[in-house]
């Protein structure tokens, strides 16, 4: 049992790494940039509960404000770069968040521990949730509780005139524009919010695992997130977390193989992304969904 | 001369001669890019895994070193082939992320091959040219560094030769300009996009040999580093220009070996990733390259 809330509190997490993927990329920007938000979410929120004593929840919102401020500020250079290129620039932010954050150093002696982000040794001691007494089904329900709110935030976007915009932009930014939206800010904000959901996916984390160091947010840290989103599929945030999902309880299941173990992985990546480019649940996924529930309605309706 | 400048030029050499380890990575991913308009994430990966092979006949048969620098190249093309067929050739067209996702799966699919078949333990590759630096008035060189840059040149004049002055380069140049009308004029486009992996693929064996000859060690983790340092002198250099690859190759090496020297090693790859940034900023088209997309 204790596994099980184990696996499952690490795939809210990484639904919520992977969910920022995802706001991004329905904007037509690919990132392998959004664990330097996650990381900075995580150093901050931990910062903020073992070295200042705040509480929880507000440590939780300053990592995600943070984060998306990141975001924020990093939109903008984004602009100037797109496809490709920008996948390339945003792998250089989050390696530089990463470096950053390998020579921070900022510790308190606190009841005979050293604590506080520490260098090339991490982040240890972020004990706030086990000191509280709060067990792990307990966190767990937290992380659910972060993830739902997220989806249905996300869903109400998708659904709004904004949702319709960023999928216009995704599109054909040149028609959009004609179109009167306004390609610059829609960037913008989608590079916010993705900062705002990954910054608290690490504040979640960093609380759960009591510990953080700059190799956790590395580079396969950045392909894990971006292949939630990609196998899992662009058509709905729900995707998204079903990648995360099938893929966490795989590499979970097969623990017992491990040293086959990211090589069944490997494999899975390219035979989906060959049979589904768009992902396992893509926009034609969605439709039939969609077609589906509307026909049952009707039938349920019918006299 | 003041002990600074002494130190500004020496590193300079020493960047030089690292870079172009830079520059013959960015000539096999560019090269790549300037075809087929993709990212082949699973470059680096190719080049391990050829390198790798090379092991067996040195290891196996203590061949003589030319027979292993066959063996690489013959690896690097075999497996170079191989990445083609699984995350290229049936990809529907058209979908500009999936063909990069499934290189990623590759690039994993690959690295977790060899450390499973390794066990992860790094190899001792032979060094050709001894220990003994060259001295050049108050500066010392390296001789592996040396054939480096020295090879890195003979192939982008080779690779000049073959793109410019043959027919297969001319085949390659129209697929490069655009694929439809190349096939209307009579180009086979899927038989230069596979010798373009073969070619590439080759490059990559052979830099492959002299990058793990220098480095003395083979380990799997090099995959994943010769990917992201190929991924940044492109985009420095302008993606599909080899000339464009070998500048921001020595440039890049500069950069990081002034900043390991004065700053320190966590510094160094802060400084290439800033010169990146930079680039893709002020001038997202890169040293050489033509107008960005």
């Amino acid at each position: 049992m204790e596994y099980v809330v184990a696996v499952l509190s690490i795939i809210g997490i990484h639904a919520l790494l992977g969910l920022s993927v995802y706001l991004v990329a329905i904007t037509g920007q690919l990132s392998f940039g959004q664990q330097g938000f996650y990381a900075i979410g995580a150093y901050l929120a931990g910062m903020a509960t073992a070295l200042w004593n705040w509480s929880l929840g507000p440590a939780l919102a300053l990592g995600t404000v943070a984060a998306g401020v990141v975001g924020f500020l990093v939109g903008f250079p984004a602009l100037r770069v797109r496809g490709l290129y920008l996948g390339i620039a945003t792998l250089g932010f989050g390696e530089i968040v990463r470096l950053g954050f390998l020579n921070l150093k900022y510790t308190k002696t606190i009841g005979g521990r050293l604590v506080g982000p520490n260098g090339a040794e991490g982040f240890r001691h972020v004990t706030y949730v086990y000191e509280r007494g709060i067990t792990q089904g307990q966190y767990l329900l937290v992380i659910l509780l972060a993830l739902a709110l997220v989806i249905v935030l996300i869903s109400l976007l998708e659904r709004s005139r904004l949702g319709v915009q960023f999928r216009a932009v995704e599109e054909d930014e040149i028609a959009a524009a004609v179109a009167g939206v306004h390609v610059t800010a829609v960037k913008v904000l989608a590079f916010t919010l993705g900062g705002m959901v990954a910054g608290l996916g690490g504040a979640l984390f960093v609380h759960y695992s009591t510990y953080i160091d700059h190799e956790m947010v590395a580079l396969p840290l950045a392909v894990s997130a971006v292949t939630y989103a990609m196998l899992g599929g662009l058509g709905s945030c729900w995707g998204t977390v079903l990648g995360a999902a099938v893929l966490i309880s795989l590499t979970e299941g097969l623990r017992v193989a491990k040293e086959f173990r990211l090589i069944v992985y490997g494999a899975l990546i390219i035979l989906v992304m060959t049979l589904r480019p768009r992902g396992l649940v893509d926009e034609r996924v969605v439709l039939w969904l969609g077609g589906w529930m509307r026909r049952r309605r009707w039938r349920l309706d019918a006299p | 001369m003041s002990a600074l400048l002494l130190d500004v030029v020496q590193q300079t050499i020493n960047g030089l001669m690292y870079g172009a380890f830079y520059a013959l990575l960015g000539i096999g991913f560019t090269l790549f890019f300037g075809v087929m308009k993709k990212f082949n994430l699973a470059y680096g990966p190719t080049v391990m895994a050829g390198i790798y092979l090379g092991l067996l006949p040195l290891y196996v048969w203590k061949a003589p070193i030319w027979v292993v620098v066959l063996t690489c190249v013959a690896g690097a093309v075999l497996v170079g082939l191989l990445v083609e067929v699984a995350c290229f050739r049936y990809v529907a067209p058209g979908n500009e992320l999936a063909p990069l996702m499934t290189t990623i799966g590759m690039l994993i699919l690959i690295q977790e091959l060899v450390v499973l078949l390794t066990h992860a333990a790094p190899f001792e590759y032979p060094p050709v040219f001894g220990d003994e630096s060259l001295e050049l008035g108050p500066f010392l060189v390296r001789p592996d560094y040396l054939a480096i840059l020295l090879a890195g040149l003979l192939f982008v004049g080779l690779l000049y030769l073959l793109v410019e002055h043959t027919a297969f380069g001319r085949a390659m140049r129209a697929v490069a300009e655009n694929p439809r009308v190349a096939q209307l004029l009579g180009v086979d486009v899927s038989r230069v996009n596979t010798l373009t992996f073969v070619l590439t693929s080759a490059v990559g064996g052979a830099s492959g040999f002299l990058v793990a000859m220098t480095f003395g060690a083979l380990q799997p983790g090099i995959a994943g580093w010769m990917t992201i340092k190929g991924l940044v002198v492109i985009v420095i250099g302008g993606l599909g220009s080899i000339p464009g690859a070998v500048l921001a190759g020595l440039l890049l090496g500069v950069v990081e070996f002034q900043a390991l020297w004065f700053l320190g090693i966590t510094w160094r790859d802060i400084f290439a990733y800033l010169l990146l940034f930079a680039f893709l900023v002020l001038r997202p088209a890169g040293l050489l390259g033509r107008a960005a997309t």
